[in-house]
């Protein structure tokens, strides 16, 4: 039946139009898209109680959270690497992370910090933890959306054995649809990637190991 | 009949297909016996596929109304197929404009050679490649190694695949045959390495041989989940991390994906995205999803230089313009396998090609010849489960049965079949006949069951019928008998 096509030079494309019916290219879809229906695509529908929900479901996703006020951020966060021995510390060079000192907090209690602009890629392999910002975060999921930029390189959540990510209440989102919505809004250029937990695999026997090829532990610290 | 596998780890080796070797017609009823016969391989795929069938009945409850939003999914995807020919100019066109480059592949062989040449022309020695299905369709990694390149699967078990010299046997999780004996044995010879089968310390040692990889790649290679025609990007579901780092450390990425993967909308992810994890795991997410494309921006230091999009063509426009063209909606999440009765008992090997389970049976004929595979669409009782877990709803049984339409069109069915089937009609039409052999056979199936109410076996061409289960004698009196002499209804006749 599916043989290789009879006349290969026709190009794909024409082949698709030829199965469609077609000879001529459409300028436009032949019926509009089907509309995204809001009461049965949304899961969340309010605004309200979102850091709540966003916390209790990144909880479910196995991530360790804890909600700070700004002025206790960088001692937890001190202590959530120190209790994992993360020494060697990888983070993007964010206006967010340099207004809560964040840097300069870590460097005082010890911690060898080094920020994206000023390292390569291969040095995020020989690093403990990646502390970074993000793009938003999905109550409805439970999860953190990083966008790769010149400044937040796609290695720091991903390469070293740990990653702490670093919460604003401005950075919530309600649903998937309103972080699409965004996103189609401004273009999404850059691209984004959606986190729910520490990397993980059932593979082997259906036995949930966490820590396959990205960080093993995922902290979450969501600003009051 | 079980035999004895004391000694032994389950590694699927009864039913291990190579598509090289395989047999042409492939012999499924062969493959399936063997299959059916390993009660543990039986015991270890049904363990599995139940976890995720259940963990999927959870998940589908928290939707507020899971039915409509499978219609929609249904008709999204439906609707990218009806126009498959603008979404795929407009993807193109974005795609470019993000600076990547777009190939289109006829055939598994263009898209193998068009892989080869990127790493050719780049000097690519080493491959990171995760886990995609239309790659195995293809045939890829092997095409790869052949012409000498490094190439190493990066998701655990098709890591595992690739190191034991075997197959995947399920969509979603490729080693769903093969216990952690089998698994700990293979690493033991591979890595040089003392024998421990605890999957923590069988990953932990994928994660630090494969973490070298990573590190000295020169080309990615990611399949998609969807690619968006309004943005020009793929969308790649993960739970390893190991597609990210196909994206995030290689200076080339290809990404190599099926025509029939185009969504119209950005937006059209936070649909598919409720439905993907949810049916194929029980997640609510994966715990990666990545929305990528293009090359690195200016100022950049990772993510990839070159970023080649290869569309596969393979046998798809074929399905457009066919009956089965809604067979194209599907999104691979392995949900009509966890809910299929005949695949829990037989696992993915017995479909004799990648892809397995209820939309196996459908598609494998599609890609690879009806007549080649023509047992493929009987193996289903029709019972609905895939219908019923499909989040696009494909009709599946209903595709079965025009697929067995064909092969009565096509006269693959053998010749005492059709002999019977056209005794039978020709029965039908002489109600008196047809009684008259009906009480016949009632009667030489009484004397069978010798009273017991069961039939133990039944000889020549109906003798398969009684080989695994009697078969309940017929009652005393026919239907026919039962119904001309029901009492009368007494409102009835008022």
């Amino acid at each position: 039946m599916a043989q290789p096509s009879n006349e290969p030079s026709l190009s794909v494309i024409d082949r698709v139009r030829r199965a469609l019916g077609r000879t001529e290219p459409i300028g436009a879809p032949i019926n509009p898209p089907p509309v995204i229906d809001e009461p049965i695509t949304r899961l969340v529908q309010s605004d309200i109680g979102l850091g709540e929900l966003f916390a209790r479901r990144a909880e479910e996703n196995k991530m360790i959270v804890h909600r700070v006020y700004p002025e206790e951020l960088s001692p937890t966060l001190v202590r959530l690497l120190m209790d994992r021995n993360c020494r060697r510390l990888a983070l993007p060079d964010s206006p967010l992370l340099r207004k809560l000192n964040v840097i300069d907090n870590l460097r005082g209690a010890g911690l060898d910090a080094s920020t994206w602009d000023q390292m390569s890629l291969d040095e995020v392999y020989d690093c403990d933890a990646g502390v970074t910002d993000v793009f938003a975060a999905v109550a409805e999921t439970g999860s953190l959306v990083i966008r790769p930029t010149p400044q937040h390189g796609r290695a720091l959540s991903l390469v070293p054995l740990v990653h702490v990510a670093i919460v604003q209440p401005l950075d919530l989102v309600a649903d998937l649809v309103d972080l699409f919505d965004n996103a189609t809004r401004e273009g999404n250029r850059h691209g984004l990637t959606i986190i729910s937990g520490p990397s993980k695999t059932s593979d082997i026997e259906m036995n949930l190991v966490t820590g396959v090829h990205g960080p093993c532990a995922v902290g979450v610290l969501l600003l009051q | 009949m079980a035999r004895p596998y004391e000694d032994q780890t389950i590694d699927g080796n009864t039913t291990r297909f190579l598509r090289e070797a395989a047999e042409s017609p492939f012999d499924f009823h062969s493959v399936s016996t063997q299959a059916a016969g390993d009660e543990r391989l039986k015991k270890a795929v049904n363990n599995a596929t139940m976890r995720q069938y259940t963990g999927r009945q959870l998940q589908l409850l928290e939707l507020p109304d899971a039915d409509k939003l499978r219609t929609l999914a249904g008709d999204i995807k439906q609707h990218a197929l009806e126009n498959l020919d603008y979404y795929l100019e407009q993807l193109r066109q974005n795609v470019e404009k993000n600076g990547g480059q777009v190939h289109f592949a006829a055939t598994g062989e263009d898209a193998k050679r068009i892989v080869m040449k990127i790493a050719m022309e780049n000097h690519c020695r080493s491959i990171i490649k995760s886990k995609s299905m239309v790659s195995e369709e293809v045939n890829l990694a092997h095409a790869l190694e052949d012409a000498g390149l490094d190439v190493v699967e990066t998701d655990l078990g098709e890591f595992i695949v690739q190191v034991s010299h075997d197959k995947p046997s399920h969509i979603v999780a490729p080693i769903i045959h093969k216990d952690r004996a089998s698994i700990a044995k293979v690493f033991s010879e591979y890595f040089h390495s003392p024998y421990n089968d605890d999957p923590q310390s069988l990953t932990a040692q994928a994660r630090v041989h494969l973490r070298e990889k990573f590190r000295r790649a020169d080309l990615g290679m990611t399949g998609g989940n969807f690619l968006i025609a309004q943005t020009g990007q793929v969308c790649v579901v993960e739970n390893e991390g190991n597609a990210r780092q196909s994206m995030t450390t290689p200076r080339v990425l290809i990404s190599m994906v099926g025509i029939e993967k185009v969504l119209p909308r950005l937006s059209d992810l936070s649909v598919m995205l409720k439905l993907l994890a949810r049916s194929a795991t029980g997640q609510v997410m994966t715990v990666y999803t990545s929305v990528f494309g293009g090359v690195r921006t200016a100022g950049e230091k990772d993510g990839p230089e070159q970023f080649h999009l290869i569309l596969v063509d393979n046998g798809r426009t074929e399905i457009l313009a066919s009956e089965y063209r809604e067979t194209l909606r599907c999104i691979r999440c392995g949900a009509c396998l966890n809910a299929c009765p005949v695949y829990r008992k037989i696992g993915g090997h017995a479909y004799g090609n990648v892809y397995s389970g209820p939309i196996g049976a459908l598609i494998t004929p599609l890609f690879e010849g009806l007549h080649d595979y023509k047992d493929l669409p009987q193996a289903s009782s029709l019972c609905g489960a895939c219908y019923e877990a499909c989040p696009v709803k494909i009709n599946i049984p209903e595709h079965l049965v025009r697929m067995r339409r064909d092969i009565v069109r096509h006269k693959f069915n053998g010749r005492i079949e059709r002999l019977i089937y056209r005794l039978w009609g020709w029965g039908l039409r002489f109600p008196f006949l047809y009684r008259w052999i009906g009480r016949l056979q009632k009667f030489d199936l009484r004397r069978r069951a010798r009273g017991s109410g069961w039939i133990q076996s039944l000889p020549k061409i109906s003798a398969g019928w009684t080989q695994v289960r009697d078969m309940p004698a017929p009652a005393k009196r026919t239907f026919h008998q039962v119904w001309k002499d029901r009492p009368t209804d007494p409102h009835d006749s008022n």
